[in-house]
């Protein structure tokens, strides 16, 4: 007969080995479940969509100076489950055959920005943000200048690509 | 009577059933037990209207955008009792939070948060911050514009989250920007992935209100020391208590009264469903609901780089507080008038948010707001004179200084009855020459209107009624 101690010491490892059967197991089930279920619900949205490029209008059909809120088609039929959702954007012609296009969301909370001729501003709705016709912040809230829309010209048409974002001298600073 | 007898005898053997039941109606509950008590009922008792009336919603909703919007046309307007179903799950939606918070300020002020009930009261934390998540990925579902304003919104502002801000954006549309992934992701979340947590957290609060007992009315001039006092004092209370089925009648009442308010909510107000979602409306204004309004008041404090301490650092500190407040505030003291710091703190920051909330839902909309106006206006059916004044009323600028129910500046009176309060003939001279008039105005002289610009000018403002 054994002394209590030894045999509970044995008791004891035996437990501790069976309970880190069962822990191992459980975490192995775990691992296995959660990375294709994390990669499932993440990667799928960090995926950058393909680039389409959209239809603006022909140059000429934009008065030099003028804001005008603009529909755009894309080139390319985007394939479901892009293809719900119209876009619209501000489009200025600049003059000397240069365009700016910008997103309609504020930089602040992403309210849209409706634009006003007579005040010659871009107005937030939200929290009182204003913006000049180069899309820069003149008062209230919002962290940086509009962000644009990668602008293309071929043969006297406009095009518009993807969104980036501007700092305050307006110069590219992301996609 | 023989037979449900033999029933319940049967229930008896193989579960324990009448027993449980029996222990859970009879056990004794401390003396003091109100009405106040009823709210944490009251909110499980919404929440369980939640869950019915979703689970019937979800047989006709159709979660693509390509459906969403028409689906909730089809069960408010067509479908028999989907005004109703939808209306209760709208409202209850609301009053839901209205007594999550009643629910935590009772036990605020009781001290009912301190031993042995920090657990609880973490927990029931949690549970509040499901019923936000409840309602943030509840509002895109009907896919009308406030839902997709308000998820435009939502989720351009976790993008301010330091460092993983454009992450954190991604994660939650799904996509670069709101759509169909956005749309299957809320409605997962939702309806099975939150119920799911909801089911698990309302098991470990109401396991752990069985287990500690309902809190005693805290004393002012007896207070236990020690944890072994506190035990003490709670079986005293205990037995001058009474079975807990007398206060659940009280529970009982508080709501099939609730249910009568919903029912009513939804008969006169309805639950509402503006224009399908269009991403390319510009003259849209969101607004957020009213319980998340104080988060956007606090939007106009922090302006530029500071925004992410209204969006991230205070709604965080928020979080950890409450979540903390069993350990922040240890004293022995229960009363709300023996631990006056603490009290007087949180008096304070429920005033602000209240009063935050308050200015959120009375201010009226920045003067850009007004081409909103109009195309609401539009709709109306004005006169083409009574349209040709509101475009002048737009052109003036008079919507800098004056509102029309609520949208436009402040500095000038509200314009929203003028039509019964003035003649068309004294807004004519008065619009002309202000000063005239009335010497004390500040208003610029409009002289240089056409007589006709003048005259739509009076027509549409007469029809402010």
């Amino acid at each position: 007969m054994g002394s209590p101690g030894v045999q509970q010491s044995a008791g004891t490892s035996r437990r501790k080995f069976f309970r880190w059967c069962v822990n191992g197991v459980a975490a192995a089930i775990g691992t296995a479940l959660a990375i294709p279920l994390g990669g499932f619900y993440i990667l799928p949205a960090l995926r950058k969509p393909k680039v389409i490029w959209k239809e603006v209008g022909p140059v000429s059909e934009f008065t030099e100076g003028e804001m005008r809120l603009v529909p755009l088609k894309p080139l390319e039929r985007r394939e479901w489950p892009e293809s719900w959702g119209k876009e619209a954007a501000w489009v200025l012609n600049q003059g000397k055959g240069k365009f700016a296009v910008f997103n309609i969301h504020c930089t602040h909370v992403g309210c849209p920005v409706s634009w006003s001729s007579q005040a010659n501003r871009f107005f937030s709705p939200c929290h009182g943000g204003v913006f000049d016709p180069d899309g820069r912040v003149l008062s209230g809230p919002p962290p940086r200048p509009l962000d644009r829309y990668e602008v293309k010209i071929e043969n006297e048409f406009v095009y518009a690509g993807p969104v980036y974002r501007v700092n305050d001298r307006l110069e590219r600073v992301s996609a | 009577m023989k037979l449900l007898q033999q029933i319940v005898a049967f229930l008896e053997d193989r579960l324990a059933l009448p027993t449980i039941w029996a222990r859970f109606t009879d056990r004794q509950i401390p003396k003091g037990v109100g009405w106040l008590q009823t709210f944490g009922s009251a909110t499980l008792f919404l929440l369980i209207v939640q869950v019915v009336t979703g689970i019937f919603l979800a047989f006709y909703y159709v979660p693509s955008p390509e459906h969403a919007y028409e689906s909730v046309r089809l069960i408010t307007d067509d479908l028999n009792f989907g005004w109703l179903i939808r209306g209760i799950h709208r409202w209850s939606a609301s009053l839901v939070v209205v007594f999550a918070v009643l629910h935590l300020l009772r036990t605020f002020f009781m001290g009912a948060y301190k031993y042995p009930r920090e657990l609880t009261w973490v927990v029931g934390v949690l549970l509040l911050l499901v019923i936000f998540a409840f309602a943030f990925t509840g509002y895109l579902l009907p896919w009308d514009q406030r839902a997709y304003w308000a998820t435009t919104v939502g989720t351009h502002i976790a993008g301010f989250a330091p460092g993983i801000g454009d992450f954190l954006i991604e994660i939650l549309r799904g996509q670069p920007d709101i759509g169909a992934r956005t749309l299957g992701r809320f409605y997962a979340f939702h309806t099975l992935f939150l119920p799911l947590i909801l089911f698990l957290l309302l098991g470990i609060h109401l396991f752990i209100v069985i287990k500690q007992g309902i809190a005693p009315l805290p004393d002012r001039k007896l207070v236990p020391a020690t944890r072994e006092e506190y035990r003490q004092y709670y079986r005293q209370a205990k037995q001058e208590g009474k079975p807990f089925y007398e206060s659940m009648a009280k529970d009982a009442l508080v709501a099939l009264f609730l249910l009568i308010v919903l029912i009513a909510l939804s008969v006169v107000l309805g639950a509402p469903l503006e224009e399908e979602a269009d991403p390319t409306s510009t003259t849209y204004v969101p607004k957020p609901e009213w319980y998340f309004l104080f988060l956007y008041e606090l939007l106009w404090w922090f302006p530029g780089k500071w925004i992410p301490v209204a969006t991230f650092w205070i709604p965080l500190a928020l979080i950890f507080v409450l979540i903390g407040l069993p350990w922040l505030d240890s004293s022995v003291h229960r009363h709300p008038l023996r631990r006056p710091v603490v009290t007087v703190a949180a008096v304070t920051l429920v005033g602000f948010l209240g009063l935050l909330t308050y200015k959120g839902t009375v201010a009226p909309l920045p003067p850009t707001a007004v081409a909103a106006q109009r195309a609401q206006a539009e709709k109306i059916a004005l006169s083409p004179l009574a349209l040709q004044g509101l475009e002048v009323y737009g052109r003036g600028g008079c919507s800098a200084c004056h509102a029309i129910n609520g949208v436009g500046g402040v500095a000038g009176p509200d314009l929203g009855k003028i039509g019964r309060k003035r003649s068309a003939d004294w807004l004519r001279r008065f619009i002309q020459d202000p000063v005239s008039v009335n010497p004390q105005s500040s208003m610029p002289a409009y002289k240089e209107l056409s007589q006709e610009e003048l005259e739509a000018l009076v027509s549409y403002l007469g029809l402010l009624k």
